[in-house]
């Protein structure tokens, strides 16, 4: 059985994604991996919600992506970040640790 | 590419390429599962337990792909698409329904179709020209008509010269009728034969300021311009080569004559360019050269800075502001006033944009009219639409179930509601077709009316895009607005309820909802019965005026000898001869020339001073109409000489000049005294007197409508006008003489043109007779009779389901005691006071639209008592007797059977 995964925080999703092709380009099980390998287990996402993300993405022009071999010799889709995408990691980054510093600054404060 | 752009392409790629895409979710999904089974093979699973397991992770796969479909914004269309596929299958399944909304629907649409495309002829149209908001003419700003002849070619020169940094271009043109001594269309020769053409002379420069291109040779070059006939050539309009020549391309390069001068023809000009009006061809551009020798006019015409012979016509440079414009021309317009002085009235020189209403005289109708008719098609619309809400309500109650069923399994109300939108939407884009349908046959109708002008009038009303978005556009919007409420009548009823009751729920705010569409419809029909009354009223009081002559049994047939180089005596022969011959003919009572006829298409007035008389202040001279006409005019006219005598053939140029008046100018200048013997004078040739010798009745001369005006009538012997009507009064069929008329004439002079071939009766429908007032009649009682048709069938509608709701209701008061003359009277208080609220509304809403119409009536006044009366009366009684029906078969309704029903 799959272990209870915890749930992502609403709208992280896109970001994390975009995070994971920063370093390069992957394939949906690739991404999915990834995410799971990086959050040590933690976040495991279901390709019920990743693949509608992938199209959100790239219909707002942050992913583009193009069918290649993986290494195991199979066709895959690779999602491939762009210059936008880039450039929407920051933002969503930065954003992001101002966001947490602030939750934090409210949790701690006694 | 922009993302959203990338957004819109990937979107349709895969609403165009369904299965496609379908293809490839499909492989990236498997992809996706293989990947992850080899992950779980790595860790020690047999390939059939990992394919299994990453299955089972990822769950339904069409579920994945209809969520991912969900991410992409075609999914809204594609579920439209479906909306719309649905409601058509439930429209296919009741066509009858559907015939009858669609017809009803595209009745009123048509009716607005039709009126819109009058409006779009008339004033929205731009003028098929480049950049044609550019366009200006300029003009001193003084009362009455405004487009005029106001500038020397002098005159132009400096305005070209002063306005560059506002104008990009600016030239003029002059109308040939207006230049010479004879006032008339021109004539051109073409292979031997002369026809009348209207012919303008511009700056070479015209056509370039226009920025329009040939259809055929070439257009006049700016190189063509004002040396007095160096340039013998002329461009024809597209509309006269192809009715004249129709549509002959050898006609470009070929030898013509206008007036008998010899031009070249030499190109045709564009496919809908009429010249700087929208609805009046001109039909010959010739270079401004050309005028003095075709218009036989003195040599140094366009030398002379006193000949005031050019509008003119300026393009506004990109940049320019109207602003800027307006505040350059007043400057130049001081300069030139001091340059070269002019009438103490004009004083501001402005630039107003070249299409109407702009070169309208002052207080445009057009707009009114406009917004009238508009209103009163929108009215019709509105009764459609509510025979239309009416159906589909009781659709609603009877799709109840459906509906409910529908949303007990799980649709939302918003779901519910776009899908009988898209169903209304449906109806509305059939009714949109048929509306278009009916509106081109409409237009075709008013087309075909005959126009009785010798002006070329393109009454064409173009169905251009302009039209057809205007009809999409009330379509859709009617489609919302036929579809709004039923729709949320429809999904508002609790399931539950709808489907334990079977589809009973409780009927008060739906007979709320009826009784504000029968008020509806009876205040719509009775505001446009109002004003089609009033409008027929109006067209009726002058038909039945005084019209001062008599119009049976006289024929009109013009000549015009200047337009094939005739000279004065040549002319003044001409004429002779041919009233000798023709009163010598079979049939004719009376013959006799005029120079204009009653409600024709010219009409002449002079300023003249009256020894003894003096003009209110402020008016240094009098201006009083006049007319050229030979011996005998007044008899065959059917006019009445009061005094004194007719002119003679003695009263010729041998003799001194004299004048036959009418009542009006003898009460106007000798009230109660002998105007016989008394003498006036041109005000500005006072060399010019005459000598009154009659006096006739007053006669309707340039409108139908309005105060008689003072009018003298001038000897044709003493005063030439080459362009006459030969005007007979026969014992038999006026038409039934055209012909061997005809024939006499080409025996007398072979080429003479002969043109207005029509009957004096005919000349009366006329532009400048009845012919706007009749169309004006007929559309607004087309209008009327469309409404109220639709009124009555909605009424009646309404009536009778509102009493077939109530079937039950009655059985139970009828079991309980009630008779059935007290059924009736209680289904007529019902719809008693509904129909007086919407008589009320009705009443207030047509004098609204009575005021607006006050200016078009004639001989009746807007609040009219017995237009209001008699409508109110008809409109009651077409109601009653609506609801009667329904309202009788409510009382004979058997209350055993009706409390078994159901």
């Amino acid at each position: 059985m799959r272990p209870k995964s915890a749930t992502l925080v609403q709208g992280t999703l896109d970001m994390l994604i975009l995070k994971t092709l920063a370093l390069e380009p992957l394939h949906g099980y690739g991404i999915s991996l990834r995410i799971e390998q990086m959050s040590r287990g933690i976040f495991r996402v279901n390709p019920g919600s990743l693949f509608p993300a992938f199209r959100r993405l790239e219909r707002a022009g942050l992913l583009t992506s193009e069918w290649r071999s993986t290494e195991n010799n199979r066709r895959a889709k690779y999602y491939v970040l762009t210059d936008r995408g880039r450039k929407q990691l920051k933002t969503e980054t930065s954003e992001w640790g101002k966001q947490i510093a602030a939750i934090a600054r409210i949790l701690e404060a006694t | 590419m922009p993302p959203f752009l990338k957004n819109l392409f990937a979107g349709l790629r895969s609403l165009l390429r369904k299965q496609g895409a379908d293809r490839e979710m499909e492989e990236e999904l498997r992809s996706y599962i293989e990947s992850a089974a080899e992950a779980k093979m790595r860790a020690g699973m047999t390939r059939e337990a990992a394919l299994r397991a990453a299955r089972i992770e990822m769950g339904s796969a069409e579920a994945v792909k209809e969520e991912i479909r969900d991410a992409g914004w075609e999914r809204a269309i594609e579920s439209l698409w479906q909306d719309v596929r649905y409601g058509a299958r439930m429209l296919r399944k009741s066509p009858g329904f559907t015939i009858v909304i669609i017809l009803t629907l595209a009745l009123g649409i048509g009716a607005n179709c039709a009126i819109f495309s009058i409006v779009n002829w008339l004033i929205l149209r731009p003028l098929p020209i480049s950049q044609p908001k550019q366009m200006t003419f300029l003009a001193f700003a003084r009362g009455g008509s405004t487009f005029d002849n106001q500038f020397s070619s002098s005159e132009l020169l400096s305005i070209r010269e002063q306005s560059k940094g506002v104008f990009s271009a600016v030239s003029g043109l002059a109308f040939g009728g207006s230049l010479g001594g004879y006032s008339g269309p021109d004539g051109l020769t073409v292979d031997g034969t002369t026809s009348p053409v209207t012919a303008v002379y511009v700056t070479g420069n015209f056509f370039s300021t226009l920025g329009i291109r040939p259809y055929l040779g070439r257009l006049l070059l700016p190189s063509e311009t004002v040396d007095a006939g160096a340039d013998p050539v002329v461009v024809l309009s597209y509309r006269y080569w192809q009715t004249r020549f129709r549509g002959d391309p050898s006609i470009v390069g070929k030898q013509a004559a206008i007036n008998g001068h010899s031009v070249t023809i030499v190109g045709i000009g564009p496919r809908d360019f009429l010249g700087i009006t929208p609805i009046i061809d001109m039909q010959a551009y010739l270079p401004l050269g050309m005028a003095p020798i075709a218009e036989r006019i003195r040599p140094d015409l366009l030398g002379d800075p006193k000949a005031r012979i050019l509008c003119v016509l300026a393009r506004v440079g990109s940049h320019t502001s109207m602003g800027q414009v307006q505040a350059a021309v007043a400057v130049i317009g001081e300069r030139l006033a001091k340059q070269f002085p002019r009438p103490r009235e004009e004083t501001r020189l402005m630039a107003r944009p070249l299409r109407p209403p702009g070169f309208l005289n002052g207080g445009d109708p057009l707009p009114v009219l406009s917004a009238l008719f508009l209103t009163l098609a929108a009215l019709v619309l509105l009764l459609a639409g509510v025979n239309v809400v009416n159906l589909l309500l009781v659709r609603a109650s009877v799709r109840g179930r459906e509906m409910a069923v529908r949303a007990a399994l799980g649709a939302g109300r918003g779901r519910l509601v776009r899908q009988l939108l898209a169903e209304s939407l449906l109806l509305a884009a059939g009714g949109g077709i048929g509306g278009f349908g009916f509106g081109l046959l409409a237009a075709q109708t008013l087309r075909s009316i005959p126009l009785y002008t010798d002006v070329p009038l393109a009454f064409d009303l173009p169905f251009d895009w302009r039209v057809f978005a205007y009809t999409f556009g009330v379509a859709l919007v009617a489609g919302l607005l036929v579809g709004i409420v039923p729709a949320l009548r429809a999904t508002r009823s609790d399931p539950t309820q709808v489907l334990h009751e079977g589809g009973r729920g409780s009927t008060g705010s739906r007979e709320r909802l009826r009784g504000v569409l029968v008020a509806a419809q009876i205040c719509g029909a009775l505001a446009l019965l109002s004003t089609a009354g009033l409008f027929i009223r109006s067209l009726e009081s002058m038909r039945h005026a005084d019209l001062g002559f008599d119009p049976s049994h006289v024929l009109n047939l013009t000549v015009d000898p200047n337009q094939i180089g005739y000279t004065q005596a040549q002319g003044q022969a001409f004429f002779r001869t041919l009233l000798d011959r023709v009163r010598t003919m079979p049939g004719v009572v009376s013959a006799s020339l005029v120079r204009n006829v009653p409600l024709g298409d010219d009409s002449f007035a002079a300023q003249i001073t009256v020894p003894g008389y003096n003009p209110p202040p402020g008016q240094p001279f009098s201006s009083v109409q006049y007319n050229v006409v030979s011996p005998d005019y007044f008899r065959t006219m059917g006019m009445r000489l009061l005094r004194g005598r007719d002119f003679t053939d003695a009263d010729n140029a041998s003799v001194s000049s004299m004048a036959v008046i009418n009542q009006a100018m003898a009460a106007r200048f000798w009230p109660g005294g002998n105007p016989l013997g008394r003498t006036f004078a041109l005000a500005n040739n006072s060399a010019r007197s005459f000598t009154i010798v009659g006096v006739v009745n007053n006669s309707r001369t340039d409108a139908i409508f309005g105060s008689f005006q003072p009018v003298f009538f001038q000897p044709l012997a003493q005063h030439y006008s080459p362009v006459m009507t030969l005007q007979i009064r026969s014992a038999v069929r006026p038409e039934a003489m055209a012909g061997s008329l005809v024939r006499l004439i080409e025996d007398l002079a072979p080429s003479m043109p002969v043109f207005g071939i029509r009957t004096m009766a005919e000349t009366l429908e006329s532009p400048n007779g009845l012919l706007v007032f009749e169309l004006g009649a007929e559309i607004v009682a087309s209008l009327g009779l469309l409404g109220l048709i639709l009124a009555v069938v909605g009424v009646y509608g309404v009536v009778s389901y509102a009493a077939s709701q109530r079937t039950r209701e009655i059985g139970i008061r009828m079991a309980f005691g009630a008779r059935p003359p007290e059924i009736f009277r209680m289904m007529y208080r019902r719809t008693g006071w509904v129909l007086v609220a919407g008589m009320c509304v009705g009443l207030a809403l047509s004098s609204a639209l009575a005021r607006l119409s006050a200016g078009f009536l004639v001989g009746v006044k807007p609040l009219d008592p017995l237009t209001f009366v008699t409508v109110t009366a008809v409109m009651a009684l077409v109601a009653m007797a609506a609801c009667y029906v329904p309202a009788r078969q409510a009382m004979r309704i058997d209350p055993m059977e009706a409390l078994r029903h159901e």
